[in-house]
């Protein structure tokens, strides 16, 4: 190694102590104690070593729920939140005097506790008196018992996370609106274009870069979905546990089960999803880019 | 389709960025709108696409009052400074797109895309994308797309601003061509007095929003309405200098310059192109100063009293650096203009 780069090594240096302590030690910690079983005191060792803990998972019913839970929600989620992003991103864009307004109204969820605004929502779901029940009232719906039932967990779910990370993309949308040239737009219109294709052929395939970005961190973020669901439904996973998603079993296990071994794994499992979903869809887009 | 512009003005703020213009564009004909930067001429061209709407006045394309016709339905074809073609599509998509947004079936689409393509001669790069294409290929895809939906009216916003010398001149040709080929009404917007002298049949001048005079090339050359297009048009540059008259004498501190002209006594600027200037034995005197070589023609470097005059000769004549030349000012070749900038005679 020469002067130079041990120089820059060096400036590295900070930042990869703090990966190593932070990221890669407990990963490897992580991945280490999936594999070990209970710990006893008394024979200094563990109950047991290898595959243990992946079978108790994989025949946990709850764990089997989580999955498809965390699945559907990730499908459901990432898809709607980005098309409703763009089209209100477009919105707001159209409009040159109050897009400063609506930039910071969209954003307010993204820079909100979600503890706080799982509060506004749940008030907003409340079967009796909420805003969502009393607008469904005016077509002809009954009222919907949101947050009581366990059929319905899941879409008040699925409906208060789209909503909220909607923030976060109509950033990200109206950011790349902006770099978009103003003359394409003026070219559109010489060429007679009607608005939804100057939307289908001309604001989306310039904005590819920005929707690829948002849907990988989108489903990175929505396959550790938790935080939404402990606060729209008080620190539970949903009634009767119908809301359950992974990294809230993982937190189950770990903080009210100590099943410490299985909280791991179910780790371990999750991150090699996360890693292979990807991988997926970095590699897909890539494809299209090349095309 | 011939076009009438009349009182057209746009106001930004309080700045008149076009001002009370008029102006009458036969059909089929190429017209140059020169001027200096900033002097209006995107903004006429973009009232004329519809994209700005006008604080005042009309247009007219043939009969029809446009003035307040959205551009989608002007039928107008748009050439971009920056050619503003669609980076995510191949040529052939670019080429196609305004035709099916009129509802054109895509094979027909196709078909008469390839038949324009082969016009502007980029047939062969169909299938690329505009990055993939050189700056004067990718203007011809622009200008393919501009005609493939035949407009009435072409339009072309500096559009050889990017190329390189070589290119301008070869692809300034090619619009040429290709608006004779398919004889559409054109507007051609530059600031480069050479290019628009060179291939347009009218020429405009433009200057802080006004328009100075319309002209067939040559006749605007020789007859410069003002002293602002004398200057402007024309390299190197006229010589602007003062003169007197006194019963029919022109003079230029002690040299006459002319006999017999029939102008008022008083002083005046006048105007002189250097290519104006004749060897003559009988002629003045003038110093060489200092000279340069163009290829064609020797530029030499001269005082006319106190001020430099460029005068030019045919580069096979030997003069160096302190020769004192005599030259004599072609007949008709003297422009005097009087106190308001205005072209009063040639003597
Ligand atoms: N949208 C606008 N708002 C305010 N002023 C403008 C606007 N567009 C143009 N102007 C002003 O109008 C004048 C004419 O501008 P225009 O773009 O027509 O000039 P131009 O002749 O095309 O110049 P160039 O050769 O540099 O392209 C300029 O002074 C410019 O600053
Ligand atoms: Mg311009």
């Amino acid at each position: 190694m020469d002067k130079k780069s041990f120089k820059g090594y060096l400036y590295l240096l900070p930042s990869i102590i703090i990966m190593l302590a932070f990221t890669i030690y407990p990963l490897i910690r992580a991945i280490i104690m999936s594999f070990l079983g209970d710990y006893s005191i008394i024979n200094h060792g563990y109950s047991s070593i290898g595959f243990d803990n992946y079978k108790a998972l994989f025949a946990d019913p709850d764990f089997a729920l989580s999955l498809r839970n965390t699945s559907i929600y990730v499908i459901c989620v990432v898809p709607a939140s980005i098309i409703l992003s763009l089209i209100i991103a477009v919105l707001i864009n159209s409009c040159n005097k109050t897009k400063a307004f609506f930039q910071t109204v969209y954003f307010l969820p993204y820079v909100t506790s979600v503890i706080a605004i799982g509060i506004v929502w749940r008030w907003m779901f409340n079967s009796n008196y909420g805003l969502i029940n009393y607008f469904l009232g005016f077509f002809g719906i009954d009222p919907i018992p949101w947050l009581n039932r366990p059929e319905y967990a899941m879409p008040a779910l699925i409906i208060f996370a789209i909503w909220k990370s909607m923030a976060f993309n109509i950033l990200i949308f109206l950011a790349g609106l902006q770099t978009i040239p103003e003359d394409l737009y003026r070219a559109a219109r010489i060429d007679s274009t009607p608005k939804l294709r100057v939307f289908t052929r001309i604001t989306v395939p310039q904005l590819a870069p920005m929707i690829v970005y948002s849907s990988v961190i989108g489903m990175i973020g929505a396959f550790k979905v938790y935080n939404e669901v402990f606060s729209l439904f008080q620190g539970k996973a949903g009634p009767a546990n119908k809301a359950m998603t992974i990294v809230y079993y993982i937190y189950d296990k770990f903080y009210n089960s100590y099943k410490y071994g299985v909280a791991a794994a179910g780790s371990v499992v999750l991150f090699i999803i996360i890693l292979v979903m990807t991988q997926i869809q970095l590699r897909v887009t890539g494809e299209k880019k090349k095309k | 389709m011939d076009i009438r512009i009349e009182n057209l003005t746009k106001t930004y703020g309080n700045l008149n960025a076009v001002d009370h213009m008029n102006l009458r564009i036969n059909d089929g004909e190429l017209v140059g709108l020169l001027g200096p930067s900033g002097c209006g001429k995107s903004t006429t061209l973009f009232m004329l696409s519809g994209l700005t709407t006008p604080t005042e006045g009309k247009i007219f394309f043939g009969d029809k009052d446009v003035t307040s016709i959205p551009p989608e339905d002007r039928e107008i074809g748009l050439v971009f400074q920056n050619y503003a073609l669609y980076p995510h599509m191949t040529v052939e998509d670019n080429i196609t797109f305004p035709l099916i947004n009129r509802g054109v079936k895509k094979a027909q689409a196709r078909e008469e895309a390839l038949e324009i393509a082969k016009v502007v001669k980029i047939d062969q790069y169909m299938n690329r994308k505009p990055s993939e294409l050189s700056g004067g290929q990718q203007q011809r895809v622009a200008i393919a797309r501009a005609l493939v939906k035949k407009p009435q009216v072409l339009l072309l916003d500096e559009p050889l601003s990017n190329l390189d010398a070589k290119l301008r001149v070869a692809t300034r040709e090619e619009i040429r061509r290709i608006q004779q080929e398919v004889k559409i009404t054109t507007i051609f917007v530059t600031h480069d007095q050479e290019e628009a002298m060179s291939i347009s049949d009218r020429i405009a001048v433009m200057k802080e929003g006004v328009l100075q005079q319309y002209e067939v090339p040559q006749t605007m050359y020789l007859n410069p309405a003002n002293e602002f297009v004398a200057n402007f048009l024309g390299t190197p540059e006229i010589n602007n200098i003062e003169v007197d008259v006194k019963d029919g004498v022109i003079t230029a501190g002690d040299a006459v310059l002319r006999t017999g002209a029939k102008l008022a006594d008083g002083h005046y600027h006048a105007g002189i192109r250097p290519e104006s200037f004749y060897v003559d034995e009988n002629g003045i005197s003038f110093a060489v100063d200092n000279l340069r070589m163009t290829g064609r023609d020797l530029l030499l470097f001269t005082k006319l009293g106190q001020t430099v005059v460029r005068v030019l000769v045919h580069s096979y004549m030997h003069v160096a650096e302190g020769d004192v030349i005599k030259a004599s000012v072609r007949e008709g070749h003297i422009l005097v203009f009087d106190s308001s900038e205005k072209l009063i005679g040639r003597f």
